[in-house]
């Protein structure tokens, strides 16, 4: 029986031990991401979360890209366009042979046909783009692109383009086209979806028909996505080099990645920033009271110290902003004066309160409504699938308490959350935005037009309105920025949303393994989860692997020395134990 | 002759028979439990199902017909059942699939896991508590009995983070999470050798954690037989030590442990949900975790409905065993 | 007649405590228990429950992630809040739950337990295979199942680990109040025409206490045990510091992967002490309501 066990020990021991010895290398190029968000759809008519989009990017390629450095548009599909002289007409000739992943043709009429289904059909990521186009294919190659309002987006199209031939028959109801899968492989982008399986991976194989290859062979044979539900296991496996990049990894693992001498970290810009909203109360659900005085929404902001966050969550490596991002490009952001902006004063806070009428009548550390009912208890939805939404959970309550208000936190993932706002059923969230390059979609966010879709901060205005569609025409782009800025000075003026930071995107990648990474934008931004789909597409694999690396053989060293070691144990234990029980 | 084995036997299908009555109606009461508890408790499932999503209304009322929730408490009782012997324990809120299809993915990691570790453990366990009570009294017999009800009384989970943090943090020597390597494309024994490597510190953590229990009835069993008179025969006889040990007190004194691991392997399933947690193992205890996060009813619905079923159906089969081990079991 | 019984249960509370005193094992935890429940009590005086309010300990200047050896005395967080503080603060709902949910669980499991074997007949046969049910369910699914339908705050965890962990206790209850029935004693005062209740509460309740009492202190490391997993997992209440939940918040927030060893040390050995502790007194109860144990163990 004690022989048994030995055994078992000794196979278990030598299991753990020796596993890299026997890994064998396989001819086939794999790049291997890591990510912490998980996907709840590759359906590109429904999803919206980050790590969907970059599915997207790679999946589907665009009429046209945008330049790496500065977002300007350049040849994607098209490789030429021209205007008409009122600019409202733009005619895109198409490349030579182009072709989607199943070798089917792709033509003008798949993108005419995609502009003016995802208008007519309402499809969520196309719409605020295509909503006033209407495309018409002239021939195999030339496409007619017409506005019927003054378009400052334009000639940028960068709506993903499905294969008309699949998805005709789907798209012919909204229902239909939601409900699908979208796993029909089918593609024009670099790498086509192949595998998927929620909560693990996004297997994505080669597509030789891309035009980018230009005839080439694919350096690339497999992307692999991987989802980690525990972002440190990602950061370890990077470190040990099971994968080859990661993006979304904690602060917290900064400084360990940056001592690392073969991997490299980038913390990137690209506009993106975290907020707490508050629950405006325009529509749906009941938030408490009180918050529907700006007074008590200026007290909040004042009440929170985005410098603590930044230095003790981020590492000190997220930027200081008073207002939301709204594009991947800094210049649509504006500087609010420091005697408007929220800037951390706990005392001022408390002011403000005071002077409101929102006094603690009851001596419980907590303030209620002026009439001196209704004690003011926030409920702050947390998003379990965030790993900084719990520290921020805290830090808020703490603040809160600091001003004589209660919060309650409330827990949901990701996907329940997203009912649970649109329910209007909380008081405060915590939450993250992406922006695009062009500054419109986000701002449409915060119209009647999103309320109960994407206006999370359930709340509207009569000017904002107003301003939006006056800068969704305009065509002098420095008008426009002026445009929107005032936008955003409104919104932060209404203090119904409270700009923690502007994110970096952080991500690492091994130098060992794939050279050609690009930061969009030059410099500053993130090299993987960009803006544009090139960015898969320039990476090529350094050297040649093969045989085994030094981590394998000192394991299989460690291993054998470790067999014998135990053996000998085993043997001396065994015996002594048999002539012990003789003696007795 | 023939006749007292007859009845015996009628006897013992009797009892069988009984046994098997009583886990149909504990998996009965299981049912109602758990229709209770998420139809009657949490109050509107479709809704919750499509939280804030855009669905149209006809969709919603076509799902509320399939669930029978227009219809009486009864009737949609009646449904629930017919759903769940198909198997159909509706769709996670999470990844909007079958949960049924889920939970299958997640069985295998589980059972190779707490397999391994429900095994070792009884073995190792069992050798350390028989250990303990033949040496009764000595340095082993208190290192024994305080080291197992140490490891007994400490969650389990956290000793998988002291665990994870000395082997695998601090020396390298083990994966800190996962099944396989990220993004492996190992196949045959190269996979096999990746699995070991990641299941150890798991398999570790679990069997010392039900290393205890073990000890503790295998060293009480056999302080127990070994009053007995037997033995003091056997030993009369001239019979050496060990032979006694090993000849007469273990084979007797394993009933007891015998029984304890049958009824073990029923929360073999259930039984390391924060431990899978801690080192991300995708397994059913890891689904459990994730799966409260959400909170996905259905698919805790589902778990739990597995669980209940997995015990009920091993405390059978102990019974059924023990039916079959022991002549003298009556009804 | 009443005094009379009330000397001997004197007497026998004596006998109890001197053979008690006597057990080693018990002494030790009851040591380690009182000392755990002085700190429970005396946490406002022994930490400023400012401290575990991040903001406040930023204000104060407490460095981020310190080990035992830059900040003491058990060092800091993610949040700069002293990990001390949290244990201190910790015990408190950690011991709290554990025995509120103890006695809900020993209440629950008398009274099934006392009916059932005083009553007797069909509603003992209804109340044992409900019992049994129970008995079977996997506890610790139920527990998460409950909770998630409940929602978390600390009376929803007592009330959870309460209602899933009585049945042990109801059979080991209707047991001892069998044996007790038949004794001889019980025949006598109900052939004087005593009712039920006056049976139940001056005959079967006093001799089926010492065995209540036991079987309690060994139910109460479950319970903290069951708390502190539930907590981990993340069904613990948001808002109330238990040593669970600082497991939860280390293993978040990455303590491991930092080997932050100090921030998921203490409250873990906290839980072991306090655990180990109730299992220890529990023995010696269980030793001295049942002296045959005594050979075995």
């Amino acid at each position: 029986m004690r022989r048994l066990v030995v055994m078992l020990v000794i196979a278990v021991l030598a299991a753990a031990l020796a596993p890299t010895a026997f890994a064998q290398e396989d001819d086939s190029v794999v790049l291997r991401i890591g990510l912490t968000q998980d996907w709840e759809t590759l359906n590109p008519t429904v999803g919206f979360a980050v790590s969907e989009y970059e599915i997207w990017n790679v999946h589907y390629a665009t009429l046209t890209d945008k330049a790496a450095d500065d977002f300007e548009p350049v040849p994607g599909f098209a490789e030429s366009w021209e205007a008409s002289d009122d600019g409202l007409t733009y005619t895109y000739t198409l490349r030579e042979g182009l072709l989607w992943s199943d070798g089917e043709p792709l033509t003008a009429e798949d993108v005419a046909w995609n502009i003016n289904t995802g208008r007519d059909q309402g499809w969520d990521n196309m719409y605020s783009t295509v909503i006033n186009l209407d495309a018409t294919a002239l021939d195999e190659r030339t496409v007619q692109v017409t506005s019927s309002v003054p378009d400052p987006k334009l000639p940028t199209l960068d709506v993903y383009l499905l294969p008309k031939h699949i998805w005709e028959d789907i798209a012919t109801d909204y229902d239909a086209a939601v409900e699908y899968d979208a796993l029909d492989g089918v593609g024009s982008g670099p790498f086509v979806i192949t595998e998927f399986t929620q909560s693990q991976s996004v297997v994505m194989e080669a597509n030789p028909n891309y035009w980018g290859w230009e005839g080439e062979e694919p350096p690339i044979d497999t992307l692999i996505f991987r989802y980690f539900s525990n972002p440190d296991a990602m950061v370890a496996a990077l470190q040990q080099g099971e994968l080859d990049a990661i993006h979304g990894f904690p602060a917290s693992s900064y400084d360990a990645l940056v001592a690392d001498d073969n991997i490299e970290v980038v913390a990137g810009q690209q506009g993106g920033f975290d907020e707490i909203a508050i629950n405006g109360g325009a529509v749906t659900g009941q938030p408490h009271p009180a918050l529907l005085d700006l007074e008590v929404r200026r007290a909040i902001s004042f009440a929170v110290d985005r410098e603590a966050v930044i230095e003790d969550l981020w590492a000190g490596l997220a930027e200081t902003t008073d207002v939301i991002g709204v594009s991947a490009d800094p210049k649509w952001l504006v500087d609010i004066p420091d005697d408007q902006a929220f800037t951390y004063d706990t005392a001022r806070a408390n002011q403000i309160l005071d002077d409101a009428g929102y006094v603690d009548t009851d001596g419980d550390g907590i303030r209620e409504m002026p009439d001196g009912t209704n004690p003011i208890v926030l409920r702050h939805a947390l998003n379990t699938d965030s790993d900084i939404a719990g520290p921020i959970a805290e830090l808020f309550t703490g603040w809160m308490e600091e001003i004589g208000i209660g919060v309650e936190v409330e827990s949901y993932d990701q996907d329940t959350l997203y009912g649970v706002i649109a329910e209007g059923d909380y008081d405060t969230f915590f939450w993250g935005w992406t922006p695009f390059v062009d500054p419109d979609p986000m701002l449409s966010y915060f119209t009647a037009a999103e309320l109960e879709s994407y206006n999370d901060a359930n709340w509207t205005d009569p000017r904002f309105e107003e301003l939006y569609l006056e800068q969704k025409e305009e065509l002098d782009a420095d008008r426009r920025i002026e445009i929107v800025h005032e936008m955003l000075t409104i919104f932060h003026d209404a203090a119904i949303y409270i700009p923690l930071y502007l994110n970096p995107d952080l991500q690492a990648y091994r130098t060992d393994r794939f050279e050609g990474w690009v930061q969009q934008p030059a410099e500053v931004g993130p090299v993987i989860f960009t803006n544009s789909s090139p960015s898969y597409a320039q990476l090529r694999p350094v050297g040649e692997g093969g045989g085994l690396d030094s981590d394998g053989l000192n394991w299989l060293l460690i291993g054998g020395i470790a067999l014998v070691v135990v053996a000998i144990l085993v043997f001396v234990m065994t015996r002594r134990k048999t002539t012990a029980d003789e003696r007795e | 002759m023939l006749a007292v084995e007859q009845s015996e036997s009628r006897g013992r299908a009797r009892f069988i028979l009984r046994k098997v009555l009583g886990s149909v109606l504990t998996l009965a009461f299981v049912l109602v439990f758990n229709f209770v508890l998420f139809r009657i408790v949490q109050v509107d499932p479709i809704g919750s199902l499509f939280r804030g999503r855009n669905v149209p209304a006809a969709k919603i009322d076509e799902l509320r017909r399939a669930f029978g929730l227009d219809e009486s408490l009864w009737t949609q009782f009646w449904l629930y059942i017919r759903e769940t012997f198909q198997l159909n324990f509706g769709i996670s809120y999470q990844s909007r699939q079958p949960v049924w299809e889920q939970i299958t993915r997640s069985i295998p990691a589980t059972v190779a896991l707490v397999g391994i570790s429900a095994v070792l453990s009884a073995v190792v366990g069992t050798i350390a508590g028989i250990v303990a009570a033949w040496r009764r009294n000595t340095w082993k017999d208190h290192a024994i009995t305080s080291g197992t009800m140490v490891f007994y009384s400490m969650p389990d989970f956290w000793l998988g983070m002291i665990l994870l943090v000395g082997f695998s943090v601090v020396l390298g020597w083990f994966p800190v999470g996962g099944i396989t390597d990220a993004g492996t494309d190992a196949t045959g024994i190269a996979l096999l050798f990746d699995q070991l490597h990641h299941i150890f510190l798991p398999a570790l953590t679990l069997t010392l954690a039900y290393l205890g229990e073990y000890a503790l009835v295998a060293r009480s069993s056999l302080l127990d037989v070994m009053g007995e008179d037997y033995l003091t025969v056997a030993r009369a006889k001239g019979l050496r030590d060990s032979q006694v040990r090993r000849r007469h007190a273990v084979p007797n004194a394993l009933l007891p442990v015998v029984t304890l691991t049958a009824i073990n392997f029923g929360f073999v399933l259930s039984g390391a949900i924060a431990v899978e947690a801690v080192f991300s193992w995708p397994g059913l205890g890891k689904a459990t975790a994730d799966a409260i996060r959400g909170p996905d009813l259905p698919m805790l619905q589902g778990l739990f409905l597995l669980f209940s079923a997995a015990v009920i159906f091993f405390n059978l089969i102990a019974d059924v065993a023990y039916a079959w081990l022991d002549p003298r079991v009556e009804d | 007649m009443s005094s009379l019984a009330a000397q001997r249960r004197r007497a026998t509370a004596g006998r109890v405590w001197s053979q008690f005193r006597g057990s080693r094992q018990g002494a030790v935890g009851l040591i380690v228990l009182f000392l755990f429940v002085a700190m429970a009590l005396l946490a406002p005086v022994l930490v400023d429950a400012r401290e575990l309010n991040p903001v406040f300990a930023r204000a104060a200047g407490n460095p981020q992630w310190a080990s035992p050896d830059v900040f003491g005395p058990l060092g800091t967080d993610h949040l700069r809040r002293s990990v001390w503080a949290q244990f201190v603060w910790g015990s408190r709902v950690s011991l709290f739950v554990g025995l509120a949910a103890t006695v809900l669980t020993i209440l629950i499991g008398s009274v099934v337990g006392v009916v059932s074997g005083f009553v007797g007949g069909r509603v003992d046969a209804i109340m044992m295979r409900v019992t049994e049910w129970f008995l079977v369910i996997p506890f610790l699914p139920l527990a998460i199942v409950l909770a998630s339908v409940l929602g978390r705050n600390v009376w929803n965890i007592i009330f959870v680990i309460g209602v899933t962990s009585w049945p042990s206790t109801a059979r080991l209850v209707r047991a001892q109040v069998l044996t007790v029935k038949q004794r001889l004693f019980v025949d006598r005062a109900r052939s004087l025409g005593a009712g039920g209740g006056h049976l139940v509460f001056r005959h079967i309740l006093p001799n089926v206490s010492g065995l209540i009492v036991a079987n309690a202190t060994l139910a109460v490391p479950i319970s903290i045990l069951t708390e502190t997993t539930l907590s981990f997992l993340g069904l613990g209440d948001p808002s109330s510091p238990s040593w669970g939940k600082t497991l939860e918040e280390a293993f978040v927030n990455g303590a491991i992967i930092r080997n932050a060893w100090w921030y998921f040390l203490p409250a873990g050995l906290g839980i072991l002490a306090v655990v180990l502790a109730f299992t220890l007194i529990g023995r010696s109860l269980e030793e001295i309501a049942d002296p045959r144990l005594g050979r075995v163990r």
